[in-house]
């Protein structure tokens, strides 16, 4: 089983609730690391605009390129969920190896400024899942645009959509979330 | 209050209501007193959901910087050196200089203002009311920096806006909804309106903003962006009026039945009182907006039924903002949409009641759900304003009051500028007024000229570093309140969280601490809990709520009504029974009371007036650009500036169109200078198709921040704004002209 997001592209405001909310349950404090984060996508010219956001993080890909870079298995995948995971104990740092961040194409790694920070990023809040809740920033989002679940069953709910604006799905890595995206045929890409 | 796992674990539900807009409930962990982190509403439908503010809202508790005791002034005033002082000191010297004060020049010169900040029921401007009341009156405030235009126009054009709002579900019902000036994706407008309306846009709903800015709500809501002039929107209406006279699309039944002076209107429209016709090849020129389109939308929204025109409250913040409120609400009454459900009475998106209530009852403005108080005497012994109305309570009618947004004009002026008194001592609560009022340079020597200043403040702003005694006070975390959810019907306490923090106090503790140095013998016989328990139960059984003891087992109590709220819906179904309570009852377009106060500059019926400070200003040859100063994402106003989780989010920037930018040789994040006679801001640039070329946008609320040379480098808005309200008290933040140089 693959646990994976939904992002609703049309519904998000850019509000960044889900930055801060994940940054207050993880104790995250200000600075680099952030496990979630939103980007702004404007195109156009003025009148014609267009802007879209994307609430991004770790896709817990099905095949995760982070997993065969790292010389010391700190991460895993865990069998039961799919969800990938850190062993902060084992990992080497980032001045000494950092070669997850270089693997991953959607920078999900996160690294704190202190020197050979350990790598870390979002964990899917496997707590919560256990006890049965969703995620910290799913359950924030005023908007509604984010869920997760497993995949097969958000594919049911909301559509197979594997692309979005400021997102490129990686075959070879098959991240896990299913999107409703925001484009605009007038505008090209 | 649920406990978990072990006694000294609680999960505290309050309501998070930070001036922001909205109101929303926050779940706050707690682990033997400290603040662990904040979740929020997961629990039934609907959910009232907290944004990043509130997410954040352990930052602001745990800042560093928090004022964690009293301080009293040792440098020269505004020089920021403090040393620390006991709460007797602080209190007594408080005390000292208000009877001073009064002794010397009488209440009227004791001059108080208390803005929202993170103030409810109980810990409020009621408390410093009640007290300045008892000890003998006080020069009060009139007028809403936030909608002073938007709450005349309604108090002219329906005679009230009590009531007026709906509710924000109703959204659902709209076919057609124009988002005018308003972006509630970031100014919230009361919990979950912007997934209502993205509900409203997924069931079909056509939705247009007419703005300035391509908004989030904008780009996440709208199908349509009609890009607006700054302080022309009441042309862009005139003229939608036009396209509907002259197309014979507007409702006469509708106007006969509820209006009144719709005929008057119509000449104007129709050039029979000035030889100019309102078409929209005339409103072109002036709006910026392409006449086809404001004949189109003009079409849309006049045969699309029901439709609601949300009249945001920035266009209002304009010179001549009340002609802007004003068309809105005849632009509803054309098309009918007043009182149907899917509409909207139009008179302003925000601070309108609706069911039950909103928070203006709770700023000592409404009637219930506030502490008592005694009569001003200073407000007893005077007239009326020459723009008051009949609509309007006798006290925010006072001749005695001086208009929030002119608090430094009357500081320097006094007497001798025509104001009631001269103001020697001034109180501030809950405000940053400093950096919040237009012209900073001209409230710093205002500032300079008082003889004591009183700050109120949970941090060191740039007001406060002004203030002869700062008092710190605590968050809403650290004391027990009352809340409303407003348009998004909830009720329910904030709840004491933790202990205050350092030495901070509420504002009941602080006025009830003065009160026997004033010589106040009964300023509170009740507890905290006493009070908030007489204030619930006033205002429970009124609007038919659960009472504070059911309210405190449930913390927050949701409204569930059969339908959504609609307003002014009696006076709409059974208009002879529920007239409006204007002079006439009927929705006065034409207004006999504005009339007969005589100045041209606020006609009787809603006018399109060029303001000062536009593109046809000649100042505009040397200040081209129109700045207006609008809502931020990770701010309230000025409040959570301070707090690094928000600050890391958005830098504070200038939005500026590339075609200013590249003239000017200004790339995206190069500082640039900004000024006009009044001041200058360093800033980094942010260059975007989000702007209509002409216009920039500076967010307002970054704190004050002068260099050596008194150039801002915070990026505060208001170095540059000007110091001018509208005849009907308009604050006019929108209405500024600067120039931008690569610095």
């Amino acid at each position: 089983m693959q646990i994976g997001f939904y992002f609703d592209q049309t519904r998000c405001t850019g509000c960044f609730t889900c930055v801060v909310a994940c940054k207050d349950y993880h104790n995250i404090p200000a600075g680099p690391i952030s496990w979630r984060s939103v980007i702004e996508i404007e195109r156009g010219e003025f009148p014609n605009v267009f802007v879209a956001y994307l609430s991004k993080s770790c896709w817990h890909c099905a095949l995760p390129s982070c997993i065969p870079a790292c010389p010391v298995d700190a991460i895993i995948k865990r069998k039961e969920d799919g969800v990938v995971v850190v062993d902060q104990e084992s990992c080497l740092g980032k001045e000494s190896c950092g070669n997850c961040l270089k693997a991953c194409p959607y920078d999900a790694p996160q690294f704190g400024i202190e020197l050979n920070a350990k790598m870390q990023k979002c964990n899917l809040c496997i707590d919560r899942l256990a006890e049965g809740k969703k995620p910290i920033c799913v359950d924030a989002c005023p908007m509604r645009a984010l869920d997760v679940g497993p995949v097969d069953e958000l594919i049911i709910k909301y559509g197979g959509v594997i692309e979005a604006e400021g997102f490129i799905y990686s075959v070879a890595l098959a991240p896990s979330v299913v999107f409703n995206p925001k484009f605009n045929p007038q505008i090209a890409r | 209050m649920e406990r978990k796992k072990g006694s000294e674990n609680k999960i505290v539900s309050t309501i998070c209501n930070s001036h922001c807009g909205g109101a929303c409930v926050l779940k706050v962990h707690v682990k033997n007193g400290v603040i662990r982190r904040i979740e929020t509403d997961n629990n039934d439908e609907p959910q009232f959901r907290a944004c990043s503010r509130g997410r954040a809202y352990r930052q602001r508790v745990y800042a560093p910087d928090r004022l964690l005791y009293p301080l009293k002034r040792v440098g020269e005033r505004g020089s920021d050196q403090f040393e620390r002082v006991t709460w007797d000191q602080a209190l007594d010297t408080v005390a000292d200089e208000l009877k001073r004060v009064k002794e010397h020049y009488g209440p009227a010169s004791i001059l108080h203002f208390c803005s929202l900040g993170d103030g409810h029921a109980l810990h409020s401007a009621a408390a410093i009311n009640r007290l300045l009341c008892m000890f003998g009156g006080y020069t009060s405030t009139w007028g809403f920096i936030s909608y002073e235009g938007g709450a005349f126009s309604a108090a002219a054009t329906y005679g009230t806006s009590r009531g007026s709002a709906h509710t924000g579900d109703d959204f659902l019902n709209s076919r057609l909804i124009l988002m005018w000036g308003w972006d509630p994706a970031t100014t919230i407008h009361r919990c979950n309106t912007p997934w209502y309306l993205a509900q409203a846009r997924e069931s079909g709903a056509k939705i247009y903003c007419i703005d300035p800015r391509y908004t989030d709500s904008a780009a996440v809501l709208a199908h349509q962006w009609i890009p607006i002039r700054p302080g022309t929107d009441t042309a862009m209406m005139v003229a939608m009026a036009y396209v509907m006279i002259h197309e014979g699309l507007y409702d006469q039944k509708f106007l006969d039945r509820y209006t009144l002076g719709f005929d008057k209107f119509r000449k104007y429209v129709m050039g029979c009182l000035d030889g100019i016709v309102k078409t929209p090849r005339w409103a072109e020129p002036i709006t910026g907006a392409p006449a086809e389109v404001i004949y189109k939308l003009a079409k849309q929204y006049a045969t699309t039924k029901p439709a609601a025109l949300v009249a945001g409250i920035a266009p209002g913040r304009t010179a001549y903002g009340e002609q802007y409120h004003r068309a809105a609400i005849t632009l509803s009454a054309m098309t009918g949409n007043i009182g149907v459900h899917g509409g909207s009475a139009a008179d302003r998106s925000w601070g309108g009641e609706s069911w039950g209530g909103d928070l203006a009852a709770f700023m000592g403005l409404g009637t219930k759900g506030r502490l008592p108080s005694p009569k001003n005497l200073v407000w007893e012994n005077a007239g009326v304003r020459w723009n008051a109305l009949k609509g309007r309570s006798a006290n925010a009618n006072s001749a005695a009051w001086v208009n929030s947004s002119m608090l430094a004009d009357a500081i320097l002026k006094g007497k001798a500028g025509g104001y009631p008194a001269d103001y020697k001592l001034l109180w501030l609560a809950n405000t940053n007024y400093l950096n919040q009022a237009c012209q900073v340079d001209k409230t710093v020597r205002a500032f300079k000229a008082l003889e004591f200043l009183v700050v109120q403040e949970q941090f060191m702003t740039p007001t406060a570093k002004f203030a002869d005694i700062v008092l710190p006070v605590c968050t809403f975390m650290e004391r027990n309140d009352f809340s409303s959810g407003g348009t998004t019907p909830f009720f329910g306490l904030v709840k004491k969280v933790i202990e205050p923090i350092g030495e901070s106090r509420s504002h009941l503790w602080i006025c009830e601490k003065l009160a026997p140095r004033l010589g106040i013998a009964k300023y509170s016989d009740k507890t905290e809990e006493g009070w908030l328990q007489s204030i619930v139960d006033d205002f429970a059984e009124y609007f038919h709520i659960p009472n504070y003891s059911e309210l405190k087992k449930k913390g927050i109590y949701k409204v569930q009504l059969d339908e959504p709220y609609v307003g002014f819906r009696e006076q709409i179904k059974n208009p002879q029974n529920n007239p409006f309570p204007t002079p006439s009852g009927k929705i006065e377009i034409f207004s006999q009371q504005i009339s007969e106060m005589g100045n041209p500059l606020l006609p009787p019926i809603p006018q399109y007036i060029q303001t000062w400070e536009s593109v046809n200003d000649p100042l505009a040859g040397t200040y081209p650009l129109q700045l207006i100063t609008t809502h931020f994402r990770r701010r309230a106003h000025s409040q959570f500036d301070n707090l690094p989780w928000l600050r890391e989010l958005q830098p504070q920037s200038i939005s500026i169109n590339k075609l200013d930018a590249e003239p000017r040789g200004i790339g995206h994040g190069d500082v640039v200078r900004v000024f006009n006679d009044r001041g200058e801001v360093m800033i980094p640039a942010r260059v975007t198709e989000r702007i209509m070329p002409g216009v920039v946008d500076i967010p307002q609320g970054a704190w004050f921040q002068p260099n050596e040379n008194g150039a801002d480098i915070g990026g505060c808005a208001n170095v540059l704004t000007k110091n001018l309200i509208s005849p009907a008290g308009a604050f006019c933040s929108n209405t500024c002209l600067v120039q931008v140089e690569k610095a």
